[in-house]
């Protein structure tokens, strides 16, 4: 009885610290029809210190998202255009001479910001996306001898074209890997694109995103997101799903077995159940139910699953495994 | 008698010289045409050809020592109908004071049906080069040429009729009736079992099932079990009379999932089922720990929502 009563007061305690969601989603939208699952990933990141590479055709309103969501979160917020020349000094910063007292500066980079969109982050070489993913993986960057630590939250949102693969550094899977989800931005539906085209369609000025959050509440949030209870059966359902992607026989898919070239690595667990926690938050529960675990998990699992040649041959996804296993792996 | 006797003599030895005489005929003859040289023998081979093959022209000639015989007509032959393609030229001895020049010719021809050989000249010339004897020549040899497709041919030539079978068809048909009716038996009988295991399988009624198991889950409380199991076991109870009752898929599914099937499935009493899946999603994922009352409560519930769903009578859609 004891443990549901903490949890009881957790679950007060969250509803109180989760408004700030409601508020920015106030405000998001203002600017932003429909769109709403990539929203909510972005919450997600937020919350578990994250971050999400998205994929989707230009003209998706992925970087008006981003902007509009910083501005709300009241965050600071930097857009970094990836081209082939780009050097890792542009991205972390350099040392800058100064003549006046003969002393090297650092002149920190674009990468010192909350939210960072990385825009096209293929079109770089590989020199470049490393610069940026250790900063994403150590929350710091190396100028010169100096060592900066980022600024919290830092979330990197970076996009990807699935069209135009010419001329592009195609991420390698150790790097995918580095990202908690990869979230698919899809074109709005009839009704949305109606209300986005009369709301763009005009010359008047747009409506202002007001800043309705505090660095502060994201943190509290976080500590919150830290003690939501997980029980074994939950734990043991996140572990049974990554598991089906390396040994699908052993979960009674066996047809899977030649459809994937390499399952999901144990960040796939981590960030599953990370994910897990946030979305239980965003729904307002001091608890994990195996609702939260399915919910996340396409974009978990996503990029951590391989489809091998057979998969290819017959035009199998990643998406329609990750649809064969959530069928066979038994709910607890 | 004398004179009779010796006429006889003379008369016996004429049919003896008219043979010697046909005989000295006959050699002198031969030894005419043996000797009067020179001599030119032509041949072709093969008989027969296709357009574009190769055909070979031999021409034997035997002269005497000190002249040199040559082909003239063949060797500038490099149009169509006929072209040359090789000469071999090869001089041996044939007796004494003469000899055999053979000449092969490897000739293409174009032109189609039968096709002659062009005329040519055998042109014989001294040692010191001068021409001293031209003999013209006409082969009677020829070659037929047969075209790949006739171009005289304007519909389409009737097809070969088709081959019977080896074997009579009062053989075949009794054997190809026999396959017929095993492969009939076979699928009437696979037709038959099939239906006799799914009369079998509907014959047991989930509720019925359902009831059973909730009767011995409720004499396991009372037994001592710990309410939270108790809650466990009814959540995969109901979910289990649930994929088997409206054929949705409850055991892989969330209690979100489940919900949205038995709307999709306009299913009466949802609100209770919801409840109390829902209360044991608590009791599993919310480590909530029910009384014993609490989960007494919850199996009576359970009894009356599966009773309620047997006296059902419209059949949910599939």
């Amino acid at each position: 009885m004891q443990h549901a009563a903490e949890l009881e007061e957790l679950g007060v305690k969250i509803r109180e610290a989760s408004r700030f969601i409601e508020k920015s989603q106030e405000q998001l939208s203002r600017k932003i029809i429909g769109q709403r699952e990539v929203i909510q990933r972005i919450f997600i990141a937020l919350l578990v210190n994250g971050h999400i590479l998205l994929e989707g055709v230009p003209g998706l309103a992925k970087t008006l998202i981003i902007r509009t969501f910083a501005t709300a979160m009241n965050l600071k917020f930097q857009r970094i255009q990836f081209t082939p020349d780009m050097l890792p000094a542009d991205l972390i910063g350099t040392m800058i001479y100064n003549p006046k007292d003969m002393e090297f500066y650092p002149r920190k980079g674009p990468v010192f910001a909350n939210i960072i969109l990385a825009d096209e982050i293929n079109r770089s070489p590989a020199k470049v996306q490393s610069a940026l993913l250790e900063a994403m993986q150590e929350h710091q960057v190396t100028i010169g001898s100096q060592t900066f630590v980022l600024q919290e939250p830092f979330l990197v949102l970076a996009t990807q074209n699935p069209i135009e693969h010419e001329g592009t550094y195609i991420l390698p899977e150790a790097q995918v890997d580095r990202f908690m989800m990869k979230v698919l931005v899809d074109y709005p539906s009839y009704e949305e694109e109606l209300e986005i085209m009369l709301q763009s369609a005009t010359t008047a000025v747009d409506k202002p995103v007001t800043p309705v959050v505090q660095p502060d509440d994201i943190f509290r949030a976080r500590a919150l997101i830290d003690r939501i209870y997980v029980d074994q059966r939950v734990q043991r359902y996140i572990v049974d799903l990554v598991f089906a992607s390396r040994k699908p026989a052993q979960y009674g898919i066996a047809a899977l077995e030649s459809m994937i070239e390499f399952g999901a690595s144990p960040r796939a667990s981590i960030f599953m159940l990370l994910a897990s926690k946030a979305h239980a938050f965003l729904q307002e529960r001091a608890y994990i139910t195996p609702e939260d675990v399915k919910a996340v998990a396409y974009d978990t699992l996503r990029h951590r699953i391989r489809p091998g040649y057979e998969a290819e041959a017959d035009n199998v996804q990643s998406e329609d495994i990750i649809r064969q296993i959530l069928q066979h792996v038994p709910v607890p | 008698m004398n004179a009779r006797s010796d006429k006889g003599p003379a008369r016996a030895g004429r049919p003896v010289l008219f043979l010697l005489f046909i005989l000295a005929v006959l050699l002198s003859a031969g030894a005419a045409r043996g000797g009067s040289l020179p001599k030119v023998t032509v041949a072709l081979a093969p008989d027969t050809v296709l357009v574009g093959d190769r055909i070979t022209c031999s021409i034997r000639v035997d002269h005497r020592e000190g002249e040199t015989p040559s082909i003239e007509g063949i060797d500038s032959l490099s149009l169509k109908p006929t072209v040359l393609l090789v000469r071999r030229q090869a001089s041996t001895a044939a007796g004494a004071g003469n000899r055999r020049v053979s000449f092969e010719f490897d000739l293409a021809v174009f032109s189609r049906e039968r096709q002659s050989l062009p005329p040519f000249t055998v042109v014989f010339r001294n040692s010191a080069g001068t021409v001293v004897k031209r003999i013209p020549m006409r082969a009677s040899n020829t070659v037929f040429v047969k075209a790949l497709t006739d171009s005289s041919m304007r519909e389409l030539r009737p097809i070969k009729p088709p081959l019977r079978p080896e074997l009579p068809l009062s053989v075949l048909l009794p054997f190809f009736l026999t396959i017929f009716g095993i492969t009939i038996a076979v699928l009437l009988l696979l037709f038959f079992l099939k239906r006799s295991v799914r009369r079998s399988a509907e014959k047991i009624d989930p509720g019925q099932v359902a009831l059973r198991k909730l009767r011995k889950l409720s004499s396991r409380l009372s037994g001592g079990m710990p309410p939270r199991d108790c809650h466990e076991e009814l959540s995969n109870i109901l979910r289990s009379f649930l994929e088997n009752r409206y054929r949705i898929r409850a055991l892989e599914a969330v209690t979100q999932e489940i919900e949205l099937d038995l709307e999709k499935n306009a299913v009466p009493g949802i609100d209770n089922i919801m409840n109390l899946l829902r209360q044991a999603d608590l009791v599993k994922f919310a480590d909530s720990r029910p009384e014993l009352e609490e989960s007494r409560q919850s199996l009576q519930k359970a009894e009356e929502l599966v009773r309620a769903a047997r006296t059902e009578k419209t059949e949910p859609d599939k």
